[in-house]
């Protein structure tokens, strides 16, 4: 039989992996009825207005790219949506959210020194990405907690020099 | 887990204490550092075009970000090519070892009050609060680099060794702090033929090569930081005790005792402008990056003053008061101060983690204007490796993601292992650690924040 | 030789090199036949160089690269295909010019508020082929005054139908089914004169401003009119919006400053076209017009040197569509 020490070693790791697995897998939001959407994307100066969206897994989704001042694109991660913009001409791309998550889309037209930094963020609910992250990130510092105290590589000194 | 000498074959051994492998590499690199110049003065103002921006702040610094510096710790300080010309002068010969007589240098020792990382800190923040421009305009990478050659020339002429490379180069004290992380190092193999050995002629140099360009004393070598991989100390031994092993990766932050102040403030440092260039360059605040790129108006006076005080007060601030919190719950008898520098090396690996997710967002979206540079580097309509009309694609976009989750959740669970180590190795309790593990995964959430969702 | 004379050599060498290689260039440059052409936004300096010569017959070679923003390179009254310039990507081509005389290039992809600035000219040289004295344009054969204020007598109620116009089934009266009379008269102007006749005294006032869409479409061709479509997509929805209400993402940037004396002090929205009051009062000709001479100081462009008399009126023949329906 393993030892009450030895059993709280492996135990540790065990519940957090246990624990990891759970969060990752456990749905936390219910998902909404798909809808027929259309959003209107204005770019200009090096941003997206808006440069954050959010619709939902199954949506029909019309975006319309309008360009304020030069000519830009719109470069979606993902899905395949590659479109430019002329000012005075609206590009519009059509696409079925089938995927949850989120998304970034980028300028791929070159528009001026900041056009790599153009980006923006597309959410597809239910995407619980962040919040998913976020634990496993509590997770990780529980574990390196644990790791801490089962393997101590620093040998032990009473307090520490002065500068 | 133990180190393996790399150097215990004979060939390893030989190519490494031979100048001409390096010196083809430096010269290789020298060259196209010389056309990274050409391009950002001479070629187009367009940033994704730019055969300098792409290959230097892409290409180059992604190699140094992922590979270089985690795994090989200071290898690309061996090779740079921003010395050569400089040391070349100060030495009087070119690649080989020392010649009687030869050399313009006054060879001055490095002014006692400038030592430790504090000018590099310097330079690395003045290059920080310039970076939008840098980074997207070619000319200005220009200017910075031929600015840096010419600084390394100057100091090459006037000090001894390398002067700029230890005491000046902005991305020496970046380096230097994170290789301490890499599972590559120089050590001696036996201090006591050191001990014995009067003359200590890897630091002073003899007929076979030139004492320690990074003034460190090789025979004391305890950590990477200031070890440059030159591989000076292999040709001067005359016992050859001067060894290459690998060893687990890390191994450094395993030293027990306070860091030096400076070395503790650089952590810091990096730790604050991997988060403010996260959140500038990738978050949503297009208003922050417009002001960062308008350099000389009051808008970016603002935002200057704003990166300065996040990364050199608030965040040493918060990293304070995290320490003070941790002393009072574990009853440490040490001065706050003293403590944040016994702790500051687990802010290595989680700043760390930050800059290769950072720098793998814009390397896996930009890649793919290499292929277009490599080929028309000038921009004179050159075809010359037939990708000059290759479109731009961002890479691996759906796997990024998680990549990042993955390096960011791994740097922070060492972290808070770190922590817990030092604080272990401080006697009087692991809860010094707690209070600095919460800052640590507020942070992280925060750059998940920006990076992933 | 003493040893440190070869790295001050190798240093003295690569100092040299860049500004050897920036001379060298830049003479290269100055004696080569071929004219590398920068293109900028209009604000940072447009065209690089704004006059070209060459002569008639002879080939001009072009290297031309965008120095920030895509633009695109055209050249007025010609059937060169336009070329698209990506930033920092140059392009090399060559042209020849058979017919002596002054061409204008100008840029065809919006890259901001003063895209329409970014002109210059070609002159060819060579011996003047004898041709016919170009004709004027309608509007001035017409005497129009273009800055004049045109508002329509009437207005229809409802969106006229030239496809409900057809189905009425009347005869049109002679001095109507004539295209140049047609492009001289206003729709409101068509109103009344077919109100006037005999032959539509059974129909209402909306049915008769049927027929006078039906009149645009019986000289205005599905042809004619997508080529319009296109053209003012390419050219005037920056500022006229794809609408044509006059809010175009250009609209609020119109460079006030720029404009010559003459204009009104305070800055003009763009047309609207959707503005019944005001097109319906405006003749075929006028429109012509003032696309092809420009507003005088009111930040409209002038497109006489760079779109062909053909394009504008088809240009005209669309705008008819922001108050006519084609179809029922």
């Amino acid at each position: 039989m393993t030892s009450p020490s030895a059993r709280r070693v492996i135990l540790a790791p065990l519940l957090i992996g246990l624990a990891a697995i759970g969060w990752l897998l456990v749905p936390l939001r219910p998902a909404l009825a798909p809808s027929s959407r259309t959003i209107r994307i204005e770019a200009g100066n090096f941003e997206y207005f808006p440069s954050q969206l959010t619709v939902q897994r199954g949506d029909r989704v019309t975006l319309e790219l309008v360009a304020r001042d030069v000519v830009h694109g719109l470069h979606l991660d993902g899905y395949a949506v590659d479109i430019t913009a002329d000012p005075g001409q609206t590009a519009r791309a059509t696409f079925v959210a089938d995927h949850a998550g989120t998304f970034t889309f980028r300028c791929s037209i070159p528009c001026g020194p900041l056009h790599p930094f153009m980006i923006g963020k597309l959410r597809v609910d239910p995407s619980d990405t962040l919040a998913r992250a976020a634990g496993l990130a509590l997770l990780a510092v529980l574990f390196g907690a644990w790791l801490a105290r089962a393997k101590a590589d620093i040998p032990a000194t009473v307090g520490a020099a002065a500068p | 887990m133990t180190s393996y000498e790399l150097t215990r074959s004979p060939f390893a051994r030989a190519m490494l204490k031979s100048r001409w492998p390096q010196l083809a590499v430096q010269l290789g690199l020298l060259g196209g550092l010389g056309l990274v110049i050409a391009s950002g003065l001479l070629g187009t103002p367009v940033g994704s075009r730019s055969f300098a921006i792409v290959m230097v702040w892409i290409v180059w610094w992604a190699a140094l970000m992922l590979v270089a510096v985690p795994w090989l710790g200071r290898a690309w300080c061996s090779v740079c090519p921003l010395p050569l010309p400089g040391e070349w002068l100060q030495r009087g010969v070119i690649g080989g070892p020392p010649r009687r007589g030869s050399g313009s240098a006054r060879g001055l020792r490095w002014p006692r009050r400038l030592r430790g990382m504090w000018v590099q800190n310097g330079a690395f923040l003045a290059v920080a609060i310039l970076s939008l421009p840098v980074l997207t305009q070619p000319r200005w990478t220009g200017i910075l680099l031929v600015g840096l050659i010419v600084a390394a020339v100057a100091l090459g002429l006037i000090f001894e060794r390398r002067a700029f490379c230890r005491y000046v180069c902005p991305v020496g004290g970046f380096i230097g702090l994170y290789s301490q992380v890499a599972p590559v190092e120089v050590r001696v193999r036996d201090a006591a033929v050191c001990a014995a050995h009067t003359s200590k002629t890897c630091y002073t140099g003899n007929e076979s090569g030139y004492g320690c360009p990074w003034n460190v004393f090789p025979g004391s070598l305890q950590v990477n930081t200031y070890c440059g991989l030159c591989m000076e100390c292999l040709r001067t031994c005359p016992h050859d005790n001067v060894a290459i092993n690998l060893r687990p990766v890390g191994a450094d932050l395993t030293q027990a005792g306070p860091r030096a102040m400076d070395e503790a403030f650089k952590a810091i440092l990096l730790l604050g402008s991997g988060l403010a260039y996260t959140a500038l360059l990738l978050g949503p605040w297009g208003r922050a990056r417009a002001a960062a790129a308008a350099v000389g108006s009051g808008a970016w006076l603002l935002y200057a003053l704003g990166f300065l005080t996040f990364v050199a007060a608030a965040l040493p601030a918060l990293l304070l008061a995290a320490t003070r919190l941790g002393l009072w719950l574990s009853r440490i008898r040490l001065t706050p101060i003293a403590a944040l520098r016994t702790l500051s090396p687990a802010l290595i690996p989680l700043g760390l983690s930050v800059w290769i997710a950072f720098s793998l967002s814009f390397l896996l979206a930009n890649l793919s204007y290499a292929g277009p540079v490599l080929s028309d580097p000038l921009n004179l309509g050159w075809n010359l490796l037939g990708t000059a009309g290759v479109g731009w694609a961002p890479l691996g976009q759906v796997l990024f993601p998680w990549l990042t989750i993955g390096i960011l959740i791994a740097g922070l669970a060492w972290s808070s292992q770190r922590l817990g180590a030092i604080a272990e190795g401080l006697r009087g309790g692991p809860r010094l650690a707690w209070p600095m593990r919460v800052v640590s995964l507020m942070l992280t959430i925060g750059v998940l924040a920006v990076l992933a969702p | 030789m003493k040893p440190e004379s070869g790295a001050r050599l190798a240093v003295s060498l690569l100092a040299l090199g860049l500004p050897l290689a920036l001379v060298g260039g830049w003479r290269a440059a100055r004696s080569s036949s071929v004219v590398t052409m920068h293109a900028r936004m209009s604000e940072d300096g447009g065209w690089s160089t704004e006059t070209l010569r060459v002569a008639a017959g002879e080939p001009l070679q072009l290297n031309l690269i965008s120095d920030d923003v895509v633009h695109g390179f055209a050249i007025g009254h010609s059937d060169l295909t336009p070329i698209d310039l990506q930033p920092g990507q140059m392009v090399r081509t060559t042209l020849v010019f058979p017919q002596p005389g002054t061409y204008t290039f100008y840029c065809t992809r919006w890259c901001g508020p003063n895209h329409w600035r970014m002109r210059g000219e070609i002159e060819v040289t060579g011996p003047a082929v004898s041709a016919d004295a170009p004709q004027p344009p309608l509007y001035q054969t017409l005497g129009i005054d273009l800055d004049a204020p045109h508002p329509a007598a009437v207005v229809p109620a409802r969106r006229p139908s030239a496809a409900r116009g057809a189905d009425l089934g009347i005869d049109l009266p002679a001095t109507l089914a004539d295209l140049s009379s047609s492009l001289a008269r206003s729709p409101a102007e068509a109103w009344l004169e077919l109100r006037a006749d005999p032959s539509t005294d059974g129909l209402s006032g909306d049915d008769v401003w049927d027929l006078v869409a039906w009149v645009w479409r019986s000289y205005a061709t599905d042809a004619s009119i997508e080529a319009g479509a296109a053209l003012f997509a390419q050219n005037c929805a920056a500022c006229h919006g794809e609408s044509g209400a006059g809010d175009g993402v250009m609209a609020g940037s119109i460079d006030v400053a720029s404009m010559g004396s003459g204009g009104t002090s305070a800055p003009l929205a763009p047309a609207d076209f959707t503005d019944a009051a005001r097109m319906l009062g405006a003749s075929p000709a006028l429109l012509q017009g003032k696309i092809t001479r420009g507003g005088m100081g009111t930040g409209m462009p002038y497109w006489g040197p760079v779109l062909t008399e053909a394009q504008i009126w088809s240009l005209t023949d669309y705008l008819w569509t922001f108050q006519f329906e084609e179809s029922r």
